[in-house]
């Protein structure tokens, strides 16, 4: 018994020792103030000594390389931008196109070098080009092999790519949206023996940060600011504040919240809506993108109830059409995003400056819209959703949720389709189906079942909002269910192996309102047969005559054509009208950032100039706009 | 002597044979995945850029070609087999080009270190306490470990890290809650890297030992309450031998076969790491490379974790049925 109790006496006092013993700094030889710590959402890289970026399925490229070391020719900001939605970054000025869009002539800027002290020059686009042309594999080599023709640098600032068919939208290739081809170092890959195998470590660096060190488990990356910063793009805008950036793997959500409550974490990338509400009223010095309610940054992705147009079931209009008037967005935005969501009628995201290019316009439209059941006509759009959702979050919110209407929308979105199981029912019946006691049949009698495909546990709120609009289908007399498929969601969704399924088809600039982006890849030219793996976004195969000849338009006109607006004023009408998936709301990403090193983050309210999201390359410009507010490790 | 020779034949003949079918299964459904990782790289590459829809098909045949899987399942097969002759998993197909063996290489030695300390720990202290608690019935403090040791072992490992983690990381912070060692750090050789290293393991090894010591602590008590009613324990104790070592010489050491069976066992499944643990504290081991390599659709690298687990486990097997004869004179050679 005396031994026991020495080794219980034992144990406590190796308790008190743990105490005194464990004070490691969080981090090696880097005082706490100057350093950003953001999250790498990529989580741990499983090959972190790999840099070579232009090739798929690579090391990390979230670990600070895009978004710090590496550069391309254009940025598009998703939100309002640092100068401007439009960045000229490694060009001097944006795409000079010939007439028929065969020929784009780019303009580089001079006195920007690599961090080894070589320029930057046409040589290095070159490069870019012909070496993935050389090896199809590299990431963007297809799509070169694809279009270009050739590629000729008449001087060291000019580059003229000619291409092998007119494209209006070449330049997408090398402009930034979330990510973008980056131009390789030429001076360093051509000593390579094999770029697609060359591990490019340690990189070069064309941003304003050089790779300090990194875990040789893929855990975290620090980044160091270049003493000759300013002889990169960013330092137009000026310097950058925090002297080194670490990005790192936080594990999950739970323990994310945990480090920024220790400070040791300054950016989570997302997080449930549930950590990010807890921790927003639970730490005074952490915040999102909204500074109350709804929190979360809303990314230029549109979320909707994708239809798969080429199940029978779907392909009749009155039944795509009486399935928007049985959700009612309300319970599905409190299911999904506990309220948090920001919610749209039509086929683009409402974030950014879409409002102003699309949702203001088409207000009175959508007002306007009526549909004909041949016994009634119905006007199903409600411009007050968004507000009635604000109504009935601030009673729990209280001054989180904002009262000016413009506030309001921004935060929760515009109007929403108004529940109306008649007009529904109309439609089905004029569809040919016919309810037999409390469960609808469909017109060859068999019962009308839907399956909504959902991510389950790696996407909880697409799987509970796919979970309460089987619910409500299921009320209405549909024999609605889900079904979860964790892990090979997508190769089903982009096979066409589902009927119905919660997720984006819909990906936008955010701050540019072209919409080819993901409308070109709509167009019935790119339509596979059901069961086939077709090109990504049209994921609900819908193919219409008359959004081709959209696209078609779209394609014949230069990117800031103001007639492109107008054009996809149409696309969103006819989405409106033909409704082939039921949009619903922003992918809103639950960025919560701590204020206790750092201030001078993206905010709606007061400066939105981009992305806080980490892992999108445009979050760069975050790093001239932070200050240190002085204070000291704690 | 022959007749062992002729015993240790037939079970590697046995170990061979389970090495062969459990590599072959794992094959097997590995390639039933739905997910292809070639889809999965034109996702990653695709679904935030912009490109070209004519582009992805291109793109789609040149990584079927680079990657290595073409052909058919069974030509597939024979690849993987003629690999493997010499050592050789082949490249991941998340991380491309990264061969397999040096993913698998350099989180091993972590998973190793993890398990092998907290199976050590968790198995001293539990027979420890457990055989204790067997011959002492009566001792409160005993009891009391019991109640503890049985109530934390059917705790999820998730639950348990998580508690560990706030409880440590969160409201007392005194220990690191991730990774393997301190951002920044020299990784040369050093006491500074050693502490930390050390440091950082503390966390996941305890929420392993307090939910694996309950197992050890159980059995032992179990073997000992059944032998301590032996007659030589009770002639022992009439003719008065020292209490102590009745218990160690008399009673531990009889009770320790069984579960040294079960140490050998756990410390060749190892090699499948810890899942959950690793997830949850970030430490870099096989289990969340395992994880990694599953969402991905890496069938490379799942069947490379899985053939090093299944030889180790096979091994650890093969190695009891040798020592075994040696260390129990019951045991026969038929």
């Amino acid at each position: 018994m005396r031994k026991l109790q020495t080794l219980a006496l034992a144990l406590g006092v190796l308790t008190l020792g743990v105490q005194a013993y464990a004070a490691e700094e969080y981090l090696a030889g880097i005082p706490r103030n100057e350093i950003l710590i953001a999250e790498n959402p990529q989580g741990r890289v499983a090959n972190p000594s790999w840099f070579n970026r232009w090739v798929p399925n690579h090391g990390g490229s979230s670990t600070g390389l895009q978004q710090l070391a590496l550069d391309t020719l254009w940025y598009i900001d998703p939100d309002a931008g640092i100068d401007g939605v439009w960045e000229n970054a490694l060009a001097s000025e944006p795409p000079i196109y010939n007439d028929d869009f065969t020929e784009m002539t780019v303009k580089l800027r001079d006195g920007i070098y690599w961090s080894d002290g070589v320029e930057f020059t046409s040589d290095d686009v070159v490069y870019t080009v012909q070496a993935q042309m050389e090896h199809p594999g590299m990431t963007w080599g297809s799509a070169f092999l694809g279009s270009v023709d050739s590629i000729e640098a008449p001087d060291k600032y000019t580059v003229v790519f000619k291409l092998k068919r007119p494209n209006s939208r070449f330049h997408a290739t090398f402009t930034v949206r979330w990510g973008a081809c980056w131009i390789i170092p030429k001076h360093v890959f051509e000593k390579a023996e094999d770029p697609s195998t060359f591990d490019f470590n340690p990189p070069i660096s064309l941003g304003p940060y050089v790779l300090k060190s990194f875990d040789p488990n893929g855990e975290w990356y620090i980044w160091e600011k270049r003493d000759d910063w300013q002889r990169t793009t960013l330092a137009r805008f000026g310097e950058p504040g925090p002297k080194y950036v670490a990005y790192i793997d936080p594990g999950p959500p739970d323990k994310r919240v945990i480090l920024q409550q220790n400070h040791q974490l300054d950016i989570i990338h997302d997080t449930s809506p549930e950590g990010a509400i807890s921790l927003v009223k639970s730490s005074p010095t952490s915040r999102g993108w909204f500074k109350g309610f709804p929190i979360a940054h809303p990314d230029p992705t549109l979320i909707a109830v994708l239809l798969n147009n080429q199940v029978d079931m779907f392909k009749d209009r009155d039944v795509r059409w009486a399935l928007a008037l049985l959700i009612d967005i309300k319970a599905v935005d409190m299911a999904s995003y506990r309220g948090a969501a920001t919610i749209s009628a039509i086929g683009v995201p409402p974030t950014g400056l879409y409002p102003g290019y699309y949702f203001d316009p088409l207000q009175d439209w959508l007002k306007d819209f009526e549909i004909d059941t041949g016994k009634s006509t119905y006007k199903p759009y409600d411009p007050t959703v968004g507000q009635q959702i604000a109504d009935m979050l601030r009673p729990s919110m209280g001054d989180q949720i904002p009262s000016d209407p413009n506030a309001i929308a921004a935060a929760f979105g515009y109007g929403w389709w108004k529940p109306n199981p008649q007009v529904a029912t109309e439609l089905l019946e004029r569809a040919g189906y016919t309810k037999q006691g409390d469960q609808w049949m469909k017109p060859d009698g068999t019962p009308f079942s839907i399956t909504i495909l959902v991510e389950g546990d790696p996407r909880p709120v697409t799987t509970r909002a796919g979970t309460m609009i089987a619910q409500q289908w299921r009320d209405f007399g549909i024999d609605a269910k889900t079904q979860a498929y964790p892990t090979d969601f997508f190769p089903r969704v982009d096979s066409g192996d589902y009927e119905a399924t919660i997720a984006w088809g819909v990906e936008t600039w955010g701050g540019h309102p072209d919409l080819s982006y993901f409308l070109d890849s709509w167009h019935s030219e790119f339509l596979k047969p059901p069961g086939e793996i077709q090109p990504p976004r049209n994921r609900q195969r819908w193919k219409n005559a008359e959004l081709d000849s959209v696209i078609e338009q779209i394609r014949s006109i230069g990117f800031d054509d103001p007639k492109g607006i107008d054009l996809g004023q149409q696309y969103i009408k006819l989405g409106v009208e033909e409704m082939p998936n039921i949009p619903l709301m922003s992918y809103n990403v639950f960025t919560v950032m701590d204020e206790t090193y750092w201030t001078g983050y993206p905010s709606a309210e007061d400066d939105p100039y981009t992305d806080p999201v980490p892992n999108w390359s445009n979050s760069r410009y975050m790093m001239v706009k932070l200050k240190p507010t002085g204070a000291t490790a704690q | 002597m022959r007749a062992y020779g002729i015993y240790i034949l037939r079970r590697f003949g046995q170990f061979v044979l389970v090495v062969f079918i459990g590599i072959n299964v794992a094959f097997l459904i590995t390639h039933a995945t739905p997910i292809d990782p070639v889809e999965q790289a034109i996702a990653s590459a695709t679904q935030f850029a912009y490109s070209e829809p004519q582009a992805v098909e291109i793109l789609r045949q040149s990584l079927r070609e680079l990657y290595g899987v073409e052909g058919t399942l069974w030509q597939q097969y024979v690849r993987f087999w003629t690999r493997l002759a010499v050592g050789d998993f082949g490249p991941s197909l998340s991380a491309f080009p990264a061969p397999v063996s040096a993913l698998i290489g350099r989180a091993l030695p972590w998973t190793i270190g993890l398990l092998t300390t907290s199976t050590l720990i968790s198995w001293v202290l539990g027979n420890f306490l457990g055989g204790l608690a067997g011959y002492y019935r009566e001792n409160r403090i005993l009891k009391a470990i019991g109640i503890v040791a049985t109530g934390l072992q059917p705790i999820p490992s998730y639950i348990m890290s998580l508690l560990v983690l706030i409880m440590f990381g969160f409201v007392w912070p005194i220990l690191p809650i991730s990774g393997g060692f301190q951002m920044n750090i020299n990784t040369e050789f050093s006491f500074a890297l050693v502490r930390s290293v050390v440091e950082h393991s503390i966390l996941p090894v305890l929420s392993l030992v307090l939910i694996t010591i309950g197992v050890w602590f159980i059995g032992m008590r179990s073997l000992v309450s059944n032998i301590v009613t032996e007659d030589y324990v009770l002639y022992a104790e009439l003719a008065g031998v020292n209490r102590h070592r009745i218990l160690t010489s008399y009673i531990m050491r009889n009770a320790m076969a069984p579960q040294l069976t079960g140490l050998t066992l756990s410390l060749g499944a190892i090699f499948n790491g810890a899942i959950i643990t690793e997830f949850v504290f970030g430490y870099p081991g096989v289990g969340t490379l395992l994880v990694r390599a599953v969402g991905t659709g890496d069938y490379s690298l799942v069947l490379g974790i899985t053939s090093v687990s299944i030889i180790a486990v096979a091994t650890g097997v093969f190695i009891i049925d040798l020592v075994y004869p040696l260390i129990d004179p019951r045991v026969k050679l038929t």
